[in-house]
């Protein structure tokens, strides 16, 4: 199955191989001196560390080939390709596998499915598994070929040969297909391509509703609806198509308020028809006009996603706001309301829990307003209503982009202790709602305990709520979480204590988060008393919220009544959150747990609620930033504004309460009230404004005549500075008449066309306009807009998308800005009604890389379907691809080895090894493996008595020999000698016994003698006998 | 089709790589690193089971049980009950009627060579035949409860010598009960606590026949990291362990079995080890330490011992299942 080999990169280094040669010639000279084993064991160490590098910086690459195959699947399922069509293609791919795939050379292959974005059904696999349906989620009302090979190029191993089997219908309304494609074939992928063959049919679609943006209050205008009828049924019969007959009914919507213009029977001939309609407004809003058409027979009409259509049109009127108020305490905010439209302000009071859906639901007010609203509120899991990011999104560009004006008011359910902190609506305010001086706000801390292991998704799950509670801590608050990873661990902060301040680590916990595993946590117990510990832990008179919040099944242990207690005593309230707890048993003890601990209880049957109650919860931490002074404080006056004009701001009463906050230091704010106490004048904000984009933002950070400013309902001023607030915020509201704004919406895009007239009815022109789009996912799009014409002025934008486009133009400096809307109906995958074969013949005949071209299984879906259920059809697991080379880069192991060598050469040639014990352990092992007979050993005391006895003996047999080579003693003893030596050998005999016989003067003589060397000894005693010889001879 | 060395960041990353093995080599010749752990004194004899969702892969296995034949049942995390033979062989399987509310945690064989299944979040007890056929009419409890014959998380069943269940459970009664081989509730014992004879999760249950005083229920008691023994009318014998991880020591007991000698293999869920003891507690010796490799175990859940001495570890975590001789 693989071929093993190894190639350079830089095959240049090679050369340096003839060095080798050299080192051997002068190493084998220069190491002569260590042995013969030595010197060779270290030549062919060095040898090998010099390969070793050589080979690293050739880049020496190990390269393995493969002949197995993978086959990715690609399969569209966007809605342009009939359902019956979409199911056909995994029995397709079924009957493929089955019948084709090489089990025995372990090919493998993975099933994508796509629409707009591509999704993995079936991960790269080599075992058959079982293909139901399509589970992925995708959004099928687009296509993008191009996204899902890219997503295949990605999933590939590197070690076997590619193929992708394209199953589609060649419809491509996103992306670049044939370059995707492209890229790939070029890196050696083979595509092969299976067409969906789309039937010939019927089409009838609304293509769009037209109207004048600009209509004013009680004046005529003319609705026009354009509608297509596209029979492709009877193409080639002659006919020429025939007629369709249904119901037109169009709508008209503003607010909650929706009524029928007209419904009527009609019929479309093949081609396009026009209807007008004669409409007048007399009330001033946002309107929305629909054109639904509903044919009788559902036959004549292919697709029916394609058979609405709508458009928008303002007509001016006094200022209108949205007042948002908590569902929980409805009335709140009825006075404030009532003084509202007292001052000809008109205003729509709605609950947290019904929020707008859409950026095009809030067009029809001026200014929205946030009453003591919190993000998330609600008592359990079936009622917790918040606030998602896409709706706090559109509240800002509602603002930013559109001029809408955004006015908080204030409560202890808003900005930070309404876990506002951190979304992009503190973003639109005046003022942070993070606090960061320690000096004015205690903090909180919070305990996450993770085991939610057995519900569908879950480590998603946790990890979504943990980033959500983290983002909505303080940066002084602290934060901890812990979870089973095979024992109680916290997840940071272990040596610590567990809690961490959340502002320098919050990067950190998202980051650990991210990576986290939970396992199955057997008992609450340890994780409580962790979090008992760590909250005991804390710093003394800091923390003045602790809270823990625990998700879980409900099935480990319940944890012991001293855990609770130490909770208890260090004030920590726990809320249980049960998901898909095991029945009533395991909710009752995250039950328990709750109440003892004065927390609350959730139990979740859908995890969509947990990121509001996590953002409810975790709200609880923040509650220190409501600030109540005793006694109440007076704001003063900070800046002269336009809010405050013609209000005696000394006669305002003293406020009970406010939310701490932190205002922005931007030279467009400015601080209009402030309360006298905390003293950190940043942190005491009352009431700011600034512009925020092309609107307007307010923030008060006290009630509206609630709690903290009970005395202002009967404050003379209150009337004046709540309805000043709004109109300051609200957008202009001036005239627009002598403009009239247009839109016309072609093969995807959009014009804006603008004719400009001023007083009498003249064209204006020179105008400098500009103007600004909110797409569907609402994105801002400046637009260029031009002059063309005599008081004509076009601009241009995309809009490919299905979905709202909210147009503002600004007419010019001082103008109020005019808004109008395009609603593109459907995607431009319902207006494909037929395969695309040029772009599917285009896509198979790119070549793989070296390999062949790919291959267009003619026929389509069906035939390929027949044919491979009884094996005839193209086999794509044909291996007729280059086999894959996988490289793999193996210098860095050696340089390992390399140094590793090197030590081994150093160790041999400076350390020389004293091998002598190995023989006597070798003859201990043969005498012990053969049985032989050793002679027991002498005792130690024994032996060391002889070896001395030995030692001595050769002592003295030396001292002996010596002193016949001696010098004597005085001359008297040496005429004695030399008498003795002429008499012969027995004299001689006779002289070395007295000389024996006084060891005491030889010792003497041998101190005498000291420094003498023995052969200067010998020759002494030599030259004395041939002295004693001459002498001899001279006396005869 | 070449795949190229990546260049750049993860070019630089070997290299650090290298650097770092070579920093390792060198330590480790100085002999300034602390050899690995040794895993103990069992040795490993088979390792088998891939994460998974095809017949005979694992999902988080969670008990055990052998047959008379020496053929392994197991059940995972997708309530599939397989079977396997000595040297993992998958040889069948099947599922639990029902599953959504949570999976079986405990098997053991009657005398009859019956499979007994604790149905946990079923608040039952399951009777298959070893081919797995379902006997319904032979299923104990069902209802959720404190009163005799109902049910909290079941954990085990086992049959003593005379044909009685003795069913464990937690949740808010953490007891035992003991039924006549007829299914009538004859006694319990226990309760949610740390006293002596109490239990905080009785995970597991082993009986333990022949003994002079006659037949003895061994329970791991695993939130109270302790063993206890009872006689067959539930009074305490003996109980002993420590909650830690020192040798002799315990934490998260999840599973025990005995050997003919009567000395007891405990698998210890938080230790990641299993570890044999003499039937008065003292610990003769451990094996496993934490990880993926082989010898090693991640939150093991469950044992079972052959008839041939091998024991049979459920190493949860890392889907498999390893053979170890002690």
């Amino acid at each position: 199955m693989f071929e093993h080999s190894l190639t350079f990169d830089s095959p240049g280094y090679l050369l340096f191989l003839a060095v080798i040669p050299l080192m051997w010639w002068l190493g084998y000279r220069s190491l002569a001196g260590l042995g013969r084993w030595r010197r060779w064991a270290a030549l062919t160490l060095r040898t090998l560390v010099a390969l070793l590098i050589i080979f690293a910086l050739a880049d020496v690459q190990y390269q393995r080939r493969s002949d197995r195959l993978s086959v990715i699947y690609l399969l569209d399922q966007s809605l342009s390709i009939p359902g019956e069509q979409r199911e056909a293609m995994l029995d397709y791919v079924k009957a493929s596998l089955e019948n084709n795939r090489n089990t025995a050379r372990n090919d493998r292959y993975a099933v994508v499915v796509f629409g707009r974005d591509a999704e993995v059904e079936v991960p790269l696999v080599d075992v058959n598994i079982p293909i139901g349906r399509v589970e992925s989620l995708l959004d099928p009302e687009y296509s993008d070929v191009g996204t899902a090979i890219q997503r295949a190029q990605a999933i590939f191993p590197h070690d076997a040969a590619r193929r992708i089997v394209l199953v589609t219908d060649g419809n491509q309304n996103l992306g670049d297909a044939y370059r995707e494609a492209r890229a790939a074939t070029d890196a050696g992928t083979s595509l092969w391509v299976v067409p969906v063959m789309i039937a010939p049919r019927s089409e009838v679609a609304v293509e769009k509703v037209d109207l004048p943006s600009g209509v004013r209050r009680g004046q005529p205008f003319e609705m026009r609806v354009v509608l297509s009828n596209d029979d492709q049924s009877t193409e080639g019969s002659g006919s020429g198509g025939k007629p369709v007959r249904g119901k037109l009914i169009i709508t008209r919507s503003a607010g909650d308020r929706t009524e029928i213009v007209t419904e009527d029977t009609v019929e479309i001939p093949p081609g396009k028809r026009v209807f007008s309609i004669s409409e007048k407004i007399d009330q001033p809003d946002f309107y929305t006009y629909t054109a639904r058409f509903s044919p009788e027979n559902t036959a004549d009409d292919g697709m029916t996603q394609n058979n609405r259509a709508t458009a928008f049109s303002h007509v001016r009127g006094k200022g209108h706001v949205l007042l948002i108020e908590n569902w929980e305490t409805p009335g709140g905010f009825d006075t404030m309301a009532n003084r509202l439209r007292e001052k000809d302000i008109e205003v729509t009071l709605r609950g947290s829990d019904r929020l707008f859906t859409s950026l095009a639901e809030l067009q029809r007010y001026d200014a929205v307003i946030l009453g003591n609203v919190s993000r998330s509120s609600g008592s359990d899991a079936d009622n917790v209503a918040s606030f998602s990011d896409d709706q706090i999104e559109m509240l800002v560009r509602n603002t930013r982009e559109l001029g809408c004006g955004l006015v908080m008011i204030g409560g202890p359910d808003t900005y930070g202790a309404g876990g506002w902190n951190g979304t992009e609506l503190e973003k639109a305010m005046p003022v942070d709602f993070q606090i960061k001086s320690a000096k004015v706000v205690p903090v909180g801390a919070l305990v996450l305990m993770m085991h939610a292991g057995e519900m569908p998704d879950s480590n998603y799950w946790q990890k979504r709520i943990s980033v959500e509670s983290i983002k909505l801590l303080g940066n002084r608050d602290f934060c901890g979480m812990v979870q089973w990873n095979g024992s109680d661990q916290w997840l940071w902060g272990q040596s610590k204590g567990g809690l961490l301040r959340t502002g320098p680590n919050r990067k950190m916990m998202l980051a650990r988060v991210d990576r986290m595993a939970i396992g199955d946590m057997p008992a609450f117990d340890g994780a409580m008393a962790m979090a008992a510990k760590g909250f005991a832990g804390l710093p003394p008179g800091e923390v003045s919220v602790k809270h823990m919040i625990i998700i879980s099944d409900g099935d480990p242990t319940p944890p012991k009544n001293s855990t609770i207690q130490a909770l208890i005593k260090q004030k920590a309230k726990v809320t249980t959150v049960a998901v898909r707890s095991h029945g009533a048993l395991g909710s009752k003890t995250m039950q328990d747990i709750a109440k003892r601990t004065g927390g609350k209880y959730y139990a979740v049957s859908s995890a969509k609620a947990l990121p509001k109650i996590y953002q409810k919860e975790a709200r609880r931490v923040s509650r220190p930033l409501v600030y109540e002074p005793k006694p109440p404080v007076q704001p003063y006056e900070v800046t002269q504004h336009d809010i405050l004009k013609g209000i005696d701001i000394t006669t305002i009463p003293p406020i009970k309460g406010y939310v701490l906050t932190t205002i922005k230091e931007n030279p467009l704010v400015e601080v209009i009230l402030r309360a006298p106490k905390p003293e950190m004048e940043k942190n005491a904000t009352v009431l700011a404004s600034w512009t925020y984009g092309a609107g307007r933002s307010v923030a008060l950070t006290t009630d509206a005549g609630a709690l903290w400013t009970d005395e202002w309902t009967a404050w003379d001023g209150y009337d004046k500075l709540f309805s000043q607030a709004v109109r300051w915020a609200m957008r202009p509201t001036g005239d627009t008449g002598n403009y009239n704004v247009a839109t016309d919406v072609r093969d995807g895009k959009t014009q804006i066309i603008v004719t400009a007239l001023d007083a009498q009815e003249e064209f204006l022109n020179d105008q400098s306009m500009s103007a600004t789009v909110v797409t569907p996912d609402r994105k801002p799009l400046p637009v260029r807009i031009e002059q063309t014409a005599p008081g004509r002025y076009v601009g241009e934008f995309d809009s490919e998308e299905a979905g709202s486009y909210l147009v503002v133009v600004n007419p010019g400096p001082g103008k109020a800005p005019i808004r109008t809307g395009v609603n593109i109906g459907y995607s431009a995958e319902y207006r494909d009604t037929e395969t695309n074969l040029t772009l599917l013949e285009s896509l198979a005949d790119l070549q793989a890389g070296d390999g062949p071209v790919g291959e267009l299984l003619e026929g389509g879906l069906n035939d390929v379907s027949t044919s491979s259920d009884d094996g005839s059809a193209p086999n794509p697991f044909r291996f007729d691809l280059p086999p894959a080379v996988a490289n793999q880069s193996i210098w860095p192991w050696l340089v390992v080895l390399g140094s590793c060598l090197f030590w081994s050469d150093i160790f041999i040639r400076r350390v020389q090894l004293n091998l002598e014990w190995l023989k006597p352990v070798w003859l201990k092992v043969t005498n012990f493996v053969l049985r032989r007979q050793v002679e027991a050993p002498v005792p130690e005391t024994m032996s060391r008595l002889r070896s001395r006895k030995q030692e001595v003996g050769k002592q003295i047999a030396s001292r002996q020999a010596s002193t016949r080579f001696e010098e004597p003693e005085s001359e008297q003893a040496a005429d004695k000698s030399a008498t003795a030596a002429s008499t012969g050998p027995q004299a001689t005999e006779a002289v070395l016994k007295p000389a024996a016989a006084k060891p005491q003067a030889m010792g003497q003589d041998s101190k005498e003698d000291e420094g003498i060397s023995y052969t200067e000894r010998l020759l002494k005693a030599k030259k004395q006998v041939w002295r004693d010889r001459d002498q001899d001879k001279d006396n005869r | 089709m070449n795949s190229k060395c990546p260049t750049g960041p993860a070019s630089q990353s070997k290299r650090s790589c290298a650097i770092w093995a070579l920093a390792l080599v060198i330590v480790g010749l100085g002999g300034c690193i602390q050899s690995e752990r040794e895993p103990g004194t069992g040795r490993v004899e088979a390792v088998w089971g891939k994460q998974g969702i095809s017949a005979g892969d694992l999902q988080k296995p969670r008990a055990a049980a052998i047959d008379s034949a020496g053929n392994l049942y197991l059940v995972d995390m997708t309530a599939r009950i397989q079977v396997y033979d000595p040297e993992g062989n998958f040889l069948r399987g099947w599922k639990t009627p029902a599953s959504i509310n949570g999976r079986p945690s405990g098997l053991s064989f009657d005398h009859q060579g019956r499979l007994l299944v604790a149905d946990t979040h079923y608040f039952q007890v399951l009777k298959y035949t070893p081919d797995g056929e379902l006997l319904e009419e032979q299923t104990l409890g069902g209802t959720k409860g404190e009163a005799h014959g109902e049910f909290g998380f079941v954990t085990d069943a086992v049959e003593d010598s005379q044909g009685n269940l003795y069913v464990g459970e937690y949740g808010t009664n953490d007891r035992i009960q003991k039924f006549s081989p007829e299914g009538e509730f004859l006694l319990q014992w226990g309760g949610h606590g740390e006293e002596m004879g109490q239990f905080r999760r009785p995970q597991n249950l082993t009986v333990q026949i022949g003994t002079p005083e006659g037949d003895r229920i061994w329970v791991v008691d695993a939130c109270n990291h302790r063993v206890q023994a009872f006689d067959t009318k539930g009074e305490l014998l003996t109980s002993w362990g420590t909650e830690g991880s020192k040798p002799g020591e315990l934490y998260y007991p999840y599973d025990l079995v005995l050997d003919d000698e009567g000395n007891l293999y405990i698998c210890e869920y938080g230790n990641h080890r299993v570890q044999k003891f003499t039937p008065e507690g003292k610990s003769l010796g451990i094996w496993g330490t934490h990880g993926r490799e082989s010898g090693q175990l991640n939150n093991p859940w469950a044992l079972a011992l052959d008839q041939k001495g091998r024991l049979f570890v459920v190493d949860s975590n890392n889907h498999r299942v390893q053979r170890i001789r002690f």
